[in-house]
């Protein structure tokens, strides 16, 4: 077992060159620069270019990126080019908020969608099912954005219930309803499908009450893609928390992430980059690992 | 009937809708979309259905012009997404080896990102406009539709039909494009059209950054970027953008359920 | 009798001096808003708006403006000017102590400007301390007093001189970017830092030995709040006590007293006078008698900003009125273009990422100009993008036009905006060429006395808008609501409502 996840963290570090990589010559194929902070018009053209030598930046890209590389095998990822403090050090403050907002966000989700799932499938084609089915395809279609507006219109503006920065309830709000209806018709559809084997027709032949049925082997082996599809949907939770702490104004890494690269900010992206695949590599590997736990006819294939 | 239909019956009927009323906008907007009409916001009235925004132009004429343009985003994004996941589908599911295992790694980095932020970054550096928008959205949601073909193509590769074309010496090319391809397209064509829901909430979510589509071309996002500081003052500049791109993006999930369904007919 | 008489006017004195005493909180915290995330604590290094009002209450400089703009003293009590204009020398107060009880002296001035000039360190001030290309140099004369020598006489240095004062003992010797020092500034300033909380506020406290008097306020809060409808609610809910306002927000609000003034800034299209569509004058002034002022304030400030024809802004003392102005007048334009035998004009207006007030005006004009029947495109740039366009030096450059604004500074020499030596290298990038402007501009900096650089700059703007290389369209007003509670502030002007902060205070509550 530890074997393969040492195996898959190493598989970590090429994959973490490729994004950087990418990221780092889109970010310079930039016609501007972080001279972009410097907003006053009347700074004289020849102390932009000064602070330019002084921040490396006449030298090639690929000498660029091959210093940076060098600098953060070491963990060191430099100095934001706005605050001057050390770029660890700016997510670090940031990064617990951002995953306050998503595991608080996650559990949500997790609580409404596996039961609201569960009970589709079992009643399929009942009031229940069609309501939520309407429902989950209506919270798709919504533009997160245009919810998050419209929560802070209503609940923070007219109705003055929350505060509308520095409080968790809005932001986790939209994102739940956003990333709700996804997972419960996944839910749905996986549970769907188990109820269909052939195994479950044998233990309801046995007699086996329907709870029993439902609970002890129905439920267990439809979860096992849920925990594929969370792994791969903390890509875009993170996506979702960058626009969302931008409108709210969160202080999360999302908005961090966001406002260096309107402002051309290239170590703290990179930082942000790096951490954030991070993240969503060992979101995976942990998806994986919980899969093998619930199936253990995964865990017995790994060994041989 | 089943329930299903209905609703994919619904989504196409107003997709068409909205199509149609896209191609004529020029003939039944009632006004200049840029054209400053009133020295003030205005609420909804006989002279303005849906109201005007804070430089007085015409939100009816807005909307209809704005869905030329999240309409034909979407459906170029789309394409594009569409020629570069299916060329790397098949040519990793039908040549296998290194080459699969290239593409393969390459999707993955790609899944690895968070898309928002790579498009960000991107729009951020290029100057914003229809065209690297369509680029865009479309270069960053391939890779869904990569794996489903190549998917498709390394079950359907060792099959009978395909050594029976190999046989009578058909070159690879042909094998793909001819046979193996048209069997596949249901799969695609579902993705395809969830795609481009998704295209549509992608480009409304750039244009409201104003990454996407630049004012003053009128775009449902961007016109929900215009909003933002009159929610209070006037909630008509939110709401019915807002309201056209949720019952778009419905009708094309309808849709694209329907099709799903009647080209995979398992329940 | 007399003894009566003298009791008397002791005791109320006395009870005058307790009444005042406790009119106001001693205790008393203020609370402002901060419209985005600061950059850095540093005034040698910051640029952005949001990190110089933190800085002004911790730090202080030699002189400082007034409600007037005019200059005063600060930590300086006096200076004076040799009669050739090269040498300053300032005088500073005795007994200033820093944050830290360390004695502040000219060292820690000169130490200052020394660093500012170091090529090595990032300040984008340093060019303000070279004239044409030779340095200003600092001398230490004696504990207080401190000597700058001037390469030639520049009347615009008092502004320079202004600059916050860095502390030699702390920062002497140690790194560059200077982020712990930025972490827990120490300055001379009326506030001492208490805290900084990333991406939430920074608190700072009561200053007991500010050589300026005893503050009256216990400590203030800043906190951030980027969105300007957010901090709006803030200041209605009392959380905050001052924001602020949208134009479309400014009627009467419970509790809270609403200023409006001046800003120092003006918002101007600016022609590529190296392109040939521009070359011909009567082009420039036809759009500028096509666009209506009116519709673009009424439309994007509802009113709350004036119209400008000239370069200068009317809270300048160099002010003139006299100038040429393009009253709007569309009939006008079409018959100029039509001299100049132009017909089908069109060009691309560039504008910068992310001003709304900009972007509408773009809008805006785009139809004023339409119908004149001048076509005209609008780009979208970055804000570095567009730096980089329009500073890149190469002639012609490559814009048509281009929609930005000048904050005026408090000092009117615009040497680097006018000049044609500025060209393509400085800030004169539409490449403005006037020799009877460039003599006008070295005497505006030679002469000494207010009332001889007056005549002199009234001279130059009439001259100057005679040639119409910018559409001047307009000054903003700063639209501002404070809280009732709050006491000391200053008449609503271009330094804004709270310049001395010391003298602030919070009212005591009537019960």
């Amino acid at each position: 077992m530890s074997r393969y996840i040492f195996r898959r963290l190493l598989q970590l570090i090429p994959l973490l060159i490729g994004i950087t990589l990418i990221t780092f010559f889109v970010m310079h194929l930039a016609p501007g620069d972080p001279t972009a902070l410097f907003t006053d018009p009347n700074i004289k053209p020849e102390e932009l270019a000064r602070i330019r030598v002084n921040w490396g930046l006449d030298k090639p890209v690929g000498i660029q990126y091959l210093i940076w590389l060098k600098n953060a095998a070491r963990l060191d990822f430099g100095y934001s080019y706005i605050s001057g403090k050390p770029v660890i050090e700016e997510i670090g403050e940031r990064l617990p908020n951002t995953l306050l907002l998503m595991s608080v966000s996650f559990i949500i989700i997790l609580l409404i969608s596996i039961p609201v799932g569960v009970i589709s499938a079992v009643k399929k084609g009942s009031w229940f099912d069609n309501l939520f089915t309407i429902i989950s395809f209506i919270f798709m279609s919504i533009p997160t954005f245009w919810l998050a507006l419209v929560f802070m219109l209503l609940f923070s503006l007219k109705l003055g219930w929350v505060p509308s920065f520095g409080d968790l309830s809005l932001p986790v709000a939209v994102l739940v309803i956003s990333g709700l209806a996804g997972i419960t018709r996944y839910q749905r559809a996986s549970m769907l499908e188990v109820l269909n084997q052939e195994y479950i027709k044998v233990a309801r032949a046995k007699g086996l009450p329907e709870i029993i049925v439902i609970f002890k082997h129905a439920l267990r082996n439809a979860l096992i893609p849920i925990i594929t599809l969370m792994g791969l949907s903390i890509p875009d939770l993170f996506g979702g928390a960058f626009i969302i702490e931008t409108i709210f104004a969160w202080p999360g890494m999302g908005r961090l992430g966001v406002s260096a690269v309107f402002s051309r900010n290239y170590p703290v992206i990179m930082g942000v980059t790096v951490m954030t695949a991070v993240l969503i590599v060992l979101a995976n590997l942990i998806a994986d690992l919980g899969y093998a736990l619930v199936d253990p006819r995964i865990r017995y294939a790994k060994k041989e | 009937m089943r329930k299903k239909n209905k609703f994919a019956v619904f989504g196409l009927v107003v997709i068409t809708a909205f199509c149609v009323l896209s191609i004529a906008a020029p003939i039944i907007a009632p006004y200049d979309p840029g054209e400053i009409m009133e020295s003030e916001i205005q609420g909804p009235s006989l002279r303005h259905p849906f109201g005007t925004d804070d430089l007085g132009r015409d939100i009816l004429s807005r909307v209809l012009y704005g869905g030329r343009i999240s309409l034909s985003v979407a459906v170029i994004a789309v394409a594009v997404a569409l020629t570069i996941g299916v060329l790397l589908g098949a040519v990793a599911g039908y040549y296998g080896g290194l080459l699969d295992e290239m593409i393969m790694r390459f999707t993955d980095i790609m899944l690895s990102f968070p898309t928002i932020f790579l498009i960000l970054a991107i729009q951020s550096v290029l100057t914003p406009n229809i065209v690297n928008v369509m680029v865009v959205i479309g270069a960053t949601s391939w890779m869904g539709i990569a794996r489903l073909v190549r998917g498709e193509f390394l079950t359907v590769k060792e099959r009978d039909f395909v050594e029976a074309a190999r046989a009578i010496g058909c070159g690879n090319f042909r094998i793909i494009f001819k046979h193996i391809l048209p069997n596949s397209m249901g799969p695609v064509i579902v993705s395809g059209t969830l795609g481009m829901a998704g295209a549509i909430l992608t480009e409304s979510a750039l244009s409201f950054l104003g990454l996407g589509v630049q004012p003053p071309v009128p775009s449902w996002g961007n016109m929900l970027m215009d909003s933002q500081a009159y929610l209070i003052d006037a909630p008509w500049m939110a709401v019915i953008p807002g309201v056209f791109i949720v019952l778009a993006v419905l009708s094309l999930y309808f849709i694209g359920e329907g099709l799903r369904e009647r080209l995979n007919p398992k329940e | 009798m007399i003894r009566i008489l003298f009791k008397t006017f002791f005791i109320t004195i006395i009870a005058a001096g307790l009444v005042f005493a406790i009119d106001y909180n001693q205790n008393g915290r203020l609370n402002l808003s901060l419209g985005g995330e600061i950059s850095v604590i540093n005034p040698i290094l910051s640029t952005d708006t949001t990190s110089s009002a933190i800085e002004g209450v911790i730090f202080s400089g030699l002189v400082k403006v007034d409600k007037n703009l005019d200059f005063v003293p600060d930590m300086a009590r006096s200076w004076k000017v040799s009669k050739n204009g090269l040498v300053w020398t300032f005088y500073l107060k005795r007994g200033i102590k820093w944050h830290d009880g360390a004695q502040l002296t000219a060292e820690d001035v000169k130490f200052t400007f020394d660093t500012i000039m170091n090529p090595k360190v990032n300040s984008v001030r340093r060019g303000d301390y070279f004239i044409d290309g030779k340095p200003i140099v600092f001398k230490v004369i004696d504990k207080y007093t401190l000597r700058a020598i001037l390469p030639k006489p520049f009347s615009p240095f008092i502004a320079s001189a202004g600059m916050s004062i860095i502390p030699k003992h702390i920062l002497q010797g140690k790194e560059l970017d200077m982020t712990f020092f930025s972490r827990h500034p120490i300055g001379a300033g009326p506030f001492k830092f208490v805290e900084y909380k990333t991406g939430d506020h920074v608190l700072v406290t009561r200053n007991d030995d500010y050589y300026g008097g005893r503050p009256m306020l216990k400590e203030i809060m800043f906190r951030i709040i980027p969105d300007e409808n957010t901090s709006l609610i803030a200041l209605k809910s009392g959380e905050i006590d001052e924001s602020g306002i949208p134009a479309k927000d400014f009627h009467p609000i419970k509790g809270v007293g609403l200023y409006k003034y001046d800003a120092l800034l003006y918002t101007y299209l600016g022609f590529n006078l190296k392109s040939p569509k521009f070359a011909d004058t009567r082009v420039r002034q036809a759009l500028s008698y096509a666009v209506n002022r009116k519709q673009l304030i009424g439309l994007i400030f509802r009113g709350f900003a004036s119209p400008a024809y000239s370069p200068s802004a009317p809270v300048s003392w160099a002010y003139s009125d006299d100038v040429h102005k393009y009253l709007y007048d569309p009939d006008k334009a079409k018959q100029l273009l039509s001299e100049a035998g132009v017909r089908d004009l069109s060009f691309t207006l560039l504008i910068n990422h992310g001003n709304k007030e900009r972007e509408k005006a773009a809008t805006i004009l785009q139809q004023q100009f339409k119908k004149i029947g001048v076509k005209m495109d609008i780009r979208v740039l970055e804000w570095s993008a567009l730096l980089k366009v329009i500073n890149a030096r190469k002639d012609p450059k490559d814009y048509d036009a281009v929609l930005i604004g000048w904050s005026t500074g408090v000092d009117p020499d615009s040497y680097s905006i006018w000049h044609s030596s500025q060209y393509p290298g400085g800030l004169n990038f539409i490449g403005y060429k006037n020799p009877k402007i460039d003599k006008l501009l070295d005497a505006g900096r030679r002469e000494q006395t207010k009332s001889s650089r007056k005549k002199i700059y009234a001279e130059m703007y009439k001259e100057i808008t005679a040639d119409a290389p910018y559409i001047f369209l307009w000054y903003p007003q700063v639209l501002t609501g404070v809280n009732n509670r709050v006491g000391g502030l200053s008449e609503p002007g271009p330094a804004g409502l709270m310049i001395d902060m010391e003298k602030i205070y919070i009212k005591r509550e009537v019960k």
